[in-house]
Order: structure tokens, then sequence, then C-alpha cells
């Protein structure tokens, strides 16, 4: 790095909350902040003013905070693809090993604003992505969408901003220290491509299922 | 068929878990915190078995196995957790606090019920 950038960035990023060390971070000029880039899958909380950016086809992320503890967060993800026909099907809680995996997906992120201090009752969410972007039968997008919304009720809460469903790919930069949430919506072209980073995604899920969900008698 | 107590702070948990387990026949009661459970589970009939998360306001699941094995009606009791830590040393604090086993979510329902069946026999 040149002496000029360098100058320009603070010495380092803000210490990352236990466990997400491995979540890439950079110094993003534009915002004039650090900025933590999450991947399908990924979720990223911090205490700090700094920034989280993802970019979602198919997916969600719920940017969640506790504005009162000065904690916040977001999630990337997409349900589990099921192979049973309707909604019934797999918004069933206990066959339905999708609405399993997006409460898994959605416990994880409020557990660590917990774990920072931040108060579940106390949580502002925002819900983004969703869109129309794998070929497919099934609208997976929507269902993304569903389960959300369907999750947000039964606990209680409830989104105060939401930009999903479409067509488009979404940029998205969230800021917990504000809540603020910039959103882009991309080209059909960058579609493909995150296309195929979700449906890479997609795949993988199967094979987390089974590193998860262990059992350990003591 | 046994009487569990699953306690959780998400709703969306409690009613998995409690469908999972009344499906296959057993009777459910369930708790939204540490504090809660302990408060019904100490006055109350003993039950046959405690399911519980880790991280929930209030009292958190480790406090509450730890709290329940100083009841002598719950010292010889299962008590299991079921949490998204996976790390070695919550499930080293959970062993020493004196839960029965641990079980990671996204949890699979015939591994539960299959995991409960041992732990009662």
């Amino acid at each position: 790095m040149s002496g000029y950038l360098a100058s320009l960035a603070p010495a380092g990023a803000p210490t990352a909350a236990p466990g997400f060390e491995k979540i890439q971070r950079r110094w993003d000029t534009r915002i004039e902040r650090w900025c933590a880039k999450i991947l399908p899958g990924e979720y990223f909380v911090t205490a700090h003013d700094e920034a989280i950016t993802t970019v979602l086809g198919s997916c969600i992320s719920a940017c969640m905070r506790d504005p009162h503890a000065g904690v916040g967060g977001m999630n990337h993800f997409m349900l589990h693809e099921d192979t049973s026909q309707g909604r019934s099907e797999w918004m069933d809680p206990v066959a339905g090993l999708a609405t399993r995996y997006g409460a898994y997906a959605m416990e994880q992120l409020v557990n660590d604003l917990m774990k920072l201090g931040g108060k579940r009752d106390r949580l502002e969410v925002k819900l983004f992505g969703g869109g129309r972007i794998l070929a497919s039968l099934t609208d997976v997008g929507r269902r993304n969408i569903d389960f959300a919304h369907a999750w947000l009720a039964a606990e209680g809460l409830r989104a105060v901003a939401e930009d999903v469903g479409d067509v488009f790919p979404r940029s998205i930069v969230y800021f917990p220290a504000t809540g603020k949430v910039r959103v882009r919506h991309l080209r059909s072209l960058a579609g493909s491509r995150i296309g195929d980073r979700e449906r890479e995604y997609l795949r993988s899920l199967p094979v987390q299922q089974q590193t998860t969900g262990e059992v350990e008698l003591f | 068929m046994a009487r569990i107590m699953a306690v959780d702070d998400s709703a969306t948990m409690r009613q998995m878990v409690g469908l999972t387990l009344q499906a296959a026949g057993h009777e459910v009661l369930t708790a939204s915190d540490g504090d809660m459970a302990l408060e019904v589970l100490r006055d109350s009939e003993p039950v046959d078995l405690v399911i519980t998360d880790v991280n929930m306001p209030r009292m958190d699941g480790i406090t509450l196995v730890r709290e329940l094995r100083r009841l002598p009606q719950y010292r010889g009791v299962p008590l299991l957790v079921l949490t998204t830590e996976a790390s070695s040393e919550k499930k080293h604090a959970g062993r020493e606090a004196g839960a029965t086993g641990w079980l990671v979510k996204p949890f699979n329902p015939e591994k539960l019920l299959s995991t409960i069946e041992k732990v009662l026999s």
C-alpha cells in the first residue's frame, strides 16, 4: 500500500467481536468507515461505527440493531432447498428443513447481538433482498421473504423498513450506528453472476447441515 | 411418554421443538428464559427432562443447568442443551454445570427424539 493511501485510513479496523475475526474488512474512502463484507451464509455484528456490506440476489439480509446498546449486525442467507411442493410443506416448523435453517440463521445474529449487550425486545429490524434472480420453477426469493416475515411475526418483531422482492439484485451497505441502509438496485447482468454464486451456496447447504446438528452426550 | 420442559427465547424454536416432542407423544411445557423455567420447575412436580437453549435474556441455559442441579429433585434428571453454540469451551462449561448432553442447531427432529429416548432410558 502506498504511503498516501495508508495515511487516509486509520491504523487498523476496530477490534472484531469474538468469532468475527475472519470476516474481511477494508477501509472505504467513500463512506470513511471500515466496511465488513459478508458473503452468503455469513453474518457480522459490531459495537463500533463501521459499515457492513453485501450483494443480494434471491438471498435475504436482515439488518438488526439495538440503538440503546449501540450494537448492530447483518446476516445473509437463503433457505435450504426443499423438494416439497407448496408453502404449507416448507413452512412446516417440524418437517420443513428450510424453516429450521432460516430460524438458525436469524437466531445466530440475535444471539451475537445479545452477547454484545443488545436486548432482543429493543431490536430494530430491516429486511432486504429476495429478488427473483434464479431461473427456477419456484420463486426462491419469495420463499425467503415469506420466511423472514413469518419469523419476525412469530418473534414479536417487525421490519421498520424493507426493500424486498422484484427481479433485480441489490447491493446494500448497512450502518448499524445510525440504522441507515444504502440500497442500490443492480442490473440483471450482474444478476447472473450473483445467481451463480447463490446457486453454489445453495448446493453447499446440505453439507453445512451435516456439520451442524451434532449431538454429544457427556 | 415423558413430561419435558423446553426453554428457548425464540418463539419459533419453542414451537419447532414443542411440535417435534408432541408428535412423539411427549407432554411439553415451555419457558422463554432460564429465570422463568427455574421459577416454574422449582415449585412444581419435577419434569422428566429439560431441554434448554444457551443464549437467552435474564438467565442463560448454562446457569439454568447449574441452578437445577442444586435442587434435590433435579439431581438425576437429564438436562439437554440445544444451541447454536458449537465451541468446545461452551460445551465444557455446559458439562461442568451438569448438562447431560449437547445438541447443536439447526436440529434434526429424528436425532433430537432418539437422543431424548437414549437419555431417558
